[in-house]
C-alpha cells in the first residue's frame, strides 16, 4: 500500500477504535440524537394537523411529513460532527504544533479520523433504510444515491467547519462561532423541519448555502420527491461547494498559520 | 455549619467567579451572540409553523414568544448559576477532584453543584426578559402585579432544571464518563423548548412527571395567563419534591461507591 494511503487507512482506524473503545456512549449518542429530535418533529406534525386541524401544509398532508421525518433521520445523523470544534481547542491550546511537525496536515488527519464513527453510522442508517425498503414504497437504489449525497454533504460540512475552526489562530473564543454555525445549520439543513415549509419568498435563504445537501436534500431525493436529474444536479453542485471549501479552508489555514504562536509546545 | 456560613462560601465563590470572568470579557460576547442566534433560530422555527397554521394547541404565536421568553430567562438563570457545574461534575468523579471537596467542613454536594457560575449569561437572562414583556400583551398578559408571579416561576424553572439536570449526571459514579448522559439530557430537554400544549396528553403527562421539563416554562406562561389549579401546584410540590430526594439517595449511594482517583 502506498504510503499516503497508509496513513489516512491509520487514521480511518484509529477513528473506529476511539469509537468502540466507548461504546455504550456511542449508542446513548446516536440514539438520542436520531430519536428524540425525531419524536419532537413528529410530535410538531401532530399539533400541527390534529390539534390546529390543517388539512395540508406547504401543500403536504400528514403522511408526508410524517415520512420526511422518518427518513430524514436516516442522513441527519451522517451529517456534521464535532471534529471543528477538535480543531479550533487545538489551535487554541497549542496542541497543533505536534502535527506542524509532521508530514501530514491536520485538518486532513482530522477528518480522516473523525470520519470513521460517520462511516459507520452512514453503514447502520443505510442497512435500515434498505431493510424497511420491501415494506415502504422507497427505493434501494435512492436511499443509496441519497446517502452518497449525504456522505458528500458531511465532507461539505467539514471542509466548513475547518474553515471557521481557523478563527481560532486570532480569536480565543472561536468555538462559539462553531456553535453558530451549528445553529444555522441545524435550521437551513432541514434537520429541524423540512424546507419546503419555509415561506416561498424566503426560500433563497436555504438555497443560498450548501446545508440542505446535509439532509434535506438526501431525504427529497430518497422520497421520491426529487427527479434523478434534479439529483444529479446537485451532486454537480455539491462538487461545486467542495471546491469552494478546499479553497475557504486553504485560504484561512494559510493567513491564520501565520498568526500561530506556540509556546512551549 | 450554618446557613450564614454557607452564605459567606457563596459570597467568595461569586466574587472568584466574578473576577476569573472579568479576565475574560469577550466571553461575555460569546455567549451574547451564541445564545442570540439560538433565540432566533427558535422564534424562526414557530414563525414558519405558524406561516401555515393560524394556532397550535390553541395558543397564538404571541403566546409562544410570550412563552420563548421565559423559557429563555429561565435557562439563561441556570446556566448563570449551574451549568458549568453539572458539565464538570464527571471530571469531580473521574479525576478525582471530588477528594479535596470530601475534606472541606461544608457539603460536598454544595460545593460541586455551585464552585462555577457563568455570570456572563447575564445578559441572556434579560434578553429572554425582554422577549417576555415585549409580547406580554398581545400574549394576553394582564401585567400588573402579576409581574411578581414571574420571578416565584422563573425559581421553579431553576429548580427543576437543577435537579432533573442532576439526576442524569450523577450516575457517573457507575457509568465514568458522563458526556453521553449530559448529551442525552440536552436532547430531552430540547422537548421544553415547546410549550407543552402542542404535545398529546400522553407526552403532557409524561413533561409533567417522569421529565418534568414543562415546569421550566410550560407551565409558567401557561400559570400567568391562564392560571393553574390547585391540584397542578400540589402535583409539582410531589413532582419536584421526589426527584429531589431520589437524587439525594442516588448521590449518597454514589459517595459510598466512589475511590479516590487519587488516592
Amino acid at each position: 500500500m502506498s504510503k499516503p494511503l497508509n496513513w489516512r487507512l491509520a487514521a480511518v482506524i484509529n477513528g473506529f477504535q476511539d469509537t468502540l473503545a466507548y461504546k455504550s456512549e456511542f449508542f446513548i449518542e446516536f440514539f438520542s440524537s436520531a430519536i428524540v429530535p425525531a419524536v419532537i418533529q413528529l410530535l410538531l406534525w401532530y399539533s400541527m394537523f390534529k390539534l390546529g386541524g390543517a388539512e395540508k401544509v406547504a401543500g403536504q398532508s400528514y403522511g408526508d411529513l410524517i415520512a420526511y421525518t422518518w427518513v430524514s433521520v436516516l442522513f441527519s445523523q451522517v451529517r456534521g460532527g464535532n471534529i471543528d470544534f477538535d480543531l479550533a481547542e487545538m489551535i487554541r491550546s497549542g496542541s497543533l504544533s505536534q502535527y506542524l511537525l509532521r508530514p501530514i496536515g491536520a485538518v486532513e488527519f482530522f477528518f480522516f479520523r473523525g470520519i470513521s464513527t460517520k462511516l459507520m453510522v452512514a453503514v447502520i442508517c443505510l442497512v435500515v433504510g434498505l431493510a424497511v425498503c420491501p415494506f415502504t414504497e422507497l427505493s434501494p437504489l435512492r436511499i443509496l444515491g441519497a446517502m452518497v449525497l449525504a456522505l458528500i454533504g458531511n465532507l461539505i460540512a467539514y471542509q466548513i467547519g475547518a474553515a471557521l475552526a481557523a478563527s481560532a489562530f486570532v480569536w480565543e473564543e472561536a468555538y462559539s462561532v462553531l456553535m453558530v454555525k451549528n445553529l444555522v445549520v441545524q435550521l437551513l439543513s432541514g434537520e429541524l423541519i423540512p424546507l419546503y415549509l419555509v415561506p416561498e419568498n424566503l426560500s433563497w435563504i436555504w438555497k443560498s448555502f450548501p446545508f440542505y445537501l446535509y439532509v434535506f436534500g438526501p431525504t427529497q431525493y430518497a422520497l421520491g420527491k426529487w427527479t434523478h436529474q434534479e439529483f444529479i444536479h446537485n451532486i454537480e453542485l455539491s462538487f461545486v461547494w467542495i471546491l469552494v471549501g478546499w479553497a475557504l479552508v486553504h485560504i484561512s489555514w494559510k493567513l491564520g498559520i501565520k498568526k500561530y504562536i506556540s509556546i512551549g509546545g | 455549619m450554618q446557613l450564614s456560613q454557607y452564605l459567606k462560601v457563596y459570597q467568595v465563590q461569586f466574587k472568584n467567579n466574578w473576577v476569573r470572568e472579568a479576565v475574560y470579557r469577550t466571553n461575555f460576547l460569546t455567549s451574547v451572540v451564541v445564545d442570540l442566534i439560538w433565540m432566533v433560530v427558535e422564534a424562526s422555527l414557530f414563525s414558519v409553523i405558524y406561516a401555515n397554521v393560524p394556532t397550535l394547541g390553541g395558543w397564538t404565536l404571541h403566546q409562544v414568544y410570550f412563552f420563548l421568553g421565559i423559557f429563555f430567562a429561565s435557562d439563561a438563570l441556570f446556566s448563570i448559576l449551574f451549568m458549568r457545574n453539572y458539565w464538570q461534575f464527571s471530571d469531580l468523579i473521574n479525576k478525582g477532584e471530588l477528594d479535596i471537596l470530601l475534606t472541606k467542613p461544608i457539603s460536598p454536594l454544595f460545593l460541586a453543584l455551585t464552585r462555577w457560575m457563568s455570570l456572563t449569561n447575564i445578559f441572556n437572562f434579560f434578553l429572554g426578559m425582554g422577549v417576555c414583556i415585549y409580547y406580554a400583551k398581545e400574549a394576553g398578559f394582564m401585567g400588573g402585579w402579576k409581574w411578581l408571579l414571574l420571578g416565584g416561576w422563573l425559581i421553579i424553572g431553576l429548580i427543576t432544571q437543577s435537579v432533573v439536570r442532576f439526576l442524569f449526571v450523577v450516575w457517573t459514579f457507575w457509568t465514568e464518563r458522563g458526556w453521553a448522559l449530559s448529551r442525552l439530557y440536552y436532547q430531552f430537554f430540547s422537548v421544553a423548548t415547546k410549550p407543552d400544549v402542542i404535545y398529546p396528553a400522553i407526552v403532557r403527562y409524561a413533561l409533567l412527571t417522569l421529565l418534568p421539563f414543562a415546569f421550566v416554562a410550560s407551565v409558567p406562561a401557561r400559570a400567568l395567563l391562564y392560571g393553574l389549579s390547585p391540584l397542578e401546584y400540589f402535583w409539582m410540590v410531589v413532582v419536584l419534591g421526589s426527584f429531589f430526594l431520589i437524587g439525594r439517595i442516588v448521590w449518597f449511594k454514589g459517595l459510598r461507591r466512589y475511590s479516590s482517583a487519587s488516592s
